[in-house]
């Protein structure tokens, strides 16, 4: 194992990880930019060097300063988190080239599963069913237009090298496809460095239900189980919970089986998440893209499973075997998770930055089934920089229903005050009919009128 | 030739830092004493494979009053300070950079609706909202403030004693700048 963890990453995702190091005696790095060089959350790490400017693309995302960093503080390992370069081929090359180990699939394997074109090949060669969509990536928007004359409308533009809706547009006609290219492509080259998109045919409704994968660098892989996020505004997950409502227990051993299956198939190594679209008329579950990271979420597939993900990433970078087979895996019980953004739900979701005046989140409602991940305390800044996740509770209960009361008691006794945050939403979502019979999809937001 | 790059500079009082540009390992650091003035090397920043020549900015020239740091190779950080100067011995010469030329509050101008991070352009490659001599009226697209990674367009308002149809005699902000809520990005006059 590693002496040293280089976290390339901030905030939230940046404290769990260290979390996970410190639990098998590593010690966690960090890298900052400017703008988080005086963030509290940096005490859940021994060192960190700041490496450049407030926008990603001048910090976070330079594989280069990343590098030199882990270098430079005696780091063996690098953990990208999610988002900035965590399914970055180039990065994870560069890493290995300069003797450090990443915390991810190989480079190759990551560049055609990262990447969603190629990743669209290699699952429809395992097995599964893509939607259907364009041929390969849009050069441009005529490129684009004419994709989508032969899909059909409406459709939907994703960033190739995208994830958590950023670069996302549904488009219903020619006119707004020719509007939505350019916005898209912009919003896809700043969050993600790449402004390759493709498109597919949007399906109305349905249900994202993905399947977290183990795997081993020997060829051995199990599945934790679904996660069901159809709760979501824009593509945003906003509340995700295991296992998935719409599917029954054979739907549920099949796709998990079928998933792990596809990850061997493709050389995985590592966690990784396969997300498929439901479609609900027909049953049909679509293979939409597969992440070759860690997932927000995925503290949801460790309270039903008692699997600690972060550590089976380290363990298998560090080429140590799962030990797991799918029989040492039981799904018990049911978790639910809530992201508490700083954004406005009463105003169109208006992203708000801001200090923190209180801070508090309920954990001792219900000792041992409620789970608070953040980085945040009193007193702290909410930058405007980076993405609006403050906090993330996650209830477990034997049955759905007793985890979401769980939900409730915690949301309920929680305080956030200076900046307006998503709990009121959250706890409209758990009180509405939809949400407790699990019959919605990603078309609204259950209890939330919009 | 060798790769050369800027150090950053930040003014206190009649003393001038030079900040670490990038992180790195620094050598060839300068001793006390040492004369600096714009476009001089002032040491090496090592990054990765590549040697950096670290350069004196425009407008900035002391003698260095900071130690050399303890290793050879020193690990740094963006904006570490790498060297404090203080000013020459010379009465009347003028120190630190350049100051900022006038104040662009003085006149009418449109200010960031909010914190975040302003763009000019619709996309990377995309003409300008406004240039000089653009004509705004009210709801006329000015630029993109991008906050926590949503992309929100900035139409012209004609309030707060702004005139219903205005003219842009500059533009204040940068594209892709860092601006703070009520900053200044265009300044306008009434047309």
């Amino acid at each position: 194992m590693f002496n040293r963890l280089l976290i390339a990453n901030r905030g939230e995702v940046a404290v769990r990880v260290a979390r996970a190091a410190r639990e098998i005696g590593i010690a966690p790095y960090g890298v900052v930019s400017s703008a988080d060089a005086d963030a509290s959350w940096l005490s859940a790490l021994d060192g960190h060097v700041c490496i450049g400017g407030s926008a990603p693309k001048e910090s976070y995302l330079r594989a280069d300063a990343v590098v030199q960093a882990a270098r430079q503080t005696g780091c063996a390992a690098v953990h990208p988190g999610w988002g900035f370069l965590a399914e970055n081929p180039r990065f994870a090359a560069l890493c290995e080239q300069h003797g450090l180990t990443f915390i991810g699939p190989r480079p190759g394997v990551m560049e055609r599963m990262g990447r969603k074109w190629p990743a669209k090949v290699a699952m429809r060669a395992a097995g599964l069913a893509p939607i259907p969509g364009s041929e390969g990536l849009l050069d441009d928007v005529e490129a684009a237009l004419a994709a989508a004359e032969d899909v059909g409308y409406p459709i939907i533009l994703k960033a190739d090298a995208g994830g958590g809706g950023r670069g996302m547009r549904m488009c219903t006609d020619a006119r707004e496809l020719r509007e939505a290219f350019g916005a898209a492509r912009a919003e896809s080259l700043a969050a993600f460095g790449s402004g390759a998109l493709y498109l597919e045919r949007y399906l109305e409704g349905g249900r994202h239900i993905e399947v977290q994968i183990l795997a081993d660098a020997f060829g051995a892989a199990v599945h934790l189980g679904e996660r069901d996020c159809s709760v979501q505004r824009n593509h945003q997950k906003l509340i995700e919970e295991s296992p998935s409502p719409a599917l029954d227990a054979d739907e549920r051993a099949a796709l998990g089986e079928l998933a792990a299956s596809a990850a061997v198939q493709v050389g995985y190594a590592g966690a990784g998440t396969i997300e498929f679209l439901r479609d609900d008329t027909s049953g049909t579950l679509y293979f939409m893209e597969m992440n070759t990271r860690l997932q927000v979420e995925h503290p949801v597939s460790e309270a039903v499973t008692g699997i600690d993900i972060v550590l089976a990433q380290l363990r298998s970078a560090a080429n140590q075997a799962l030990g797991l087979t799918q029989d040492d895996v039981a799904v018990r019980g049911h978790a639910i998770e809530c992201r508490i953004n700083a954004e406005d739900p009463a105003q169109g979701f208006r992203p708000t930055p801001g200090r923190l005046a209180t801070f508090e989140f309920a954990a001792d409602v219900d000792p041992g089934a409620v789970r608070i991940d953040t980085h945040l305390q009193a007193g702290d800044e909410v930058s405007p920089y980076y993405d609006s996740l403050l906090a993330k509770v996650i209830a477990w209960g034997e049955t759905r229903e007793a985890a979401i009361a769980t939900m409730r008691g915690a949301l309920a006794a929680s305080r956030v005050e200076g900046v307006a945050t998503t709990l009121p939403l959250h706890l409209a979502v758990l009180d509405s009919p939809e949400f407790k019979s699990g019959e919605y999809d990603t078309r609204s937001i259950p209890g939330w009128p919009t | 030739m060798r790769e050369t790059i800027e150090l950053l500079v930040q003014n206190e009082g009649d003393r001038v830092l030079l900040l670490a540009p990038d992180a790195g390992l620094f050598t060839r650091a300068l001793g006390p004493g040492s004369a600096l003035a714009a476009g001089q090397s002032a040491g090496t920043l090592l990054r990765l494979a590549r040697a950096s020549e670290l350069v004196v900015p425009h407008g900035v020239h002391g003698v260095v009053v900071s130690e050399r740091p303890d290793l050879v190779r020193a690990p740094v950080g963006h904006g570490d300070v790498l060297y404090e100067l203080a000013p020459f011995d010379t009465a009347g010469e003028h120190m630190g950079t350049d100051a900022a030329q006038d104040d662009p509050r003085a006149g009418l101008h449109v200010a960031a609706p909010q914190t975040g991070r302003f763009y000019l352009r619709p996309a990377p490659d995309a003409e300008p909202f406004i240039a000089e001599g653009t004509i705004l009226e009210d709801g006329a697209p000015i630029g993109l403030i991008e906050v926590m990674k949503t992309f929100t367009r900035i139409p012209y308002r004609a309030v707060r004693g702004l005139p219903a149809r205005a003219r842009v005699v500059r533009v204040l902000a940068g594209d892709g700048e860092d601006v703070k809520e009520g900053a200044p990005l265009v300044e306008i006059e009434a047309s």
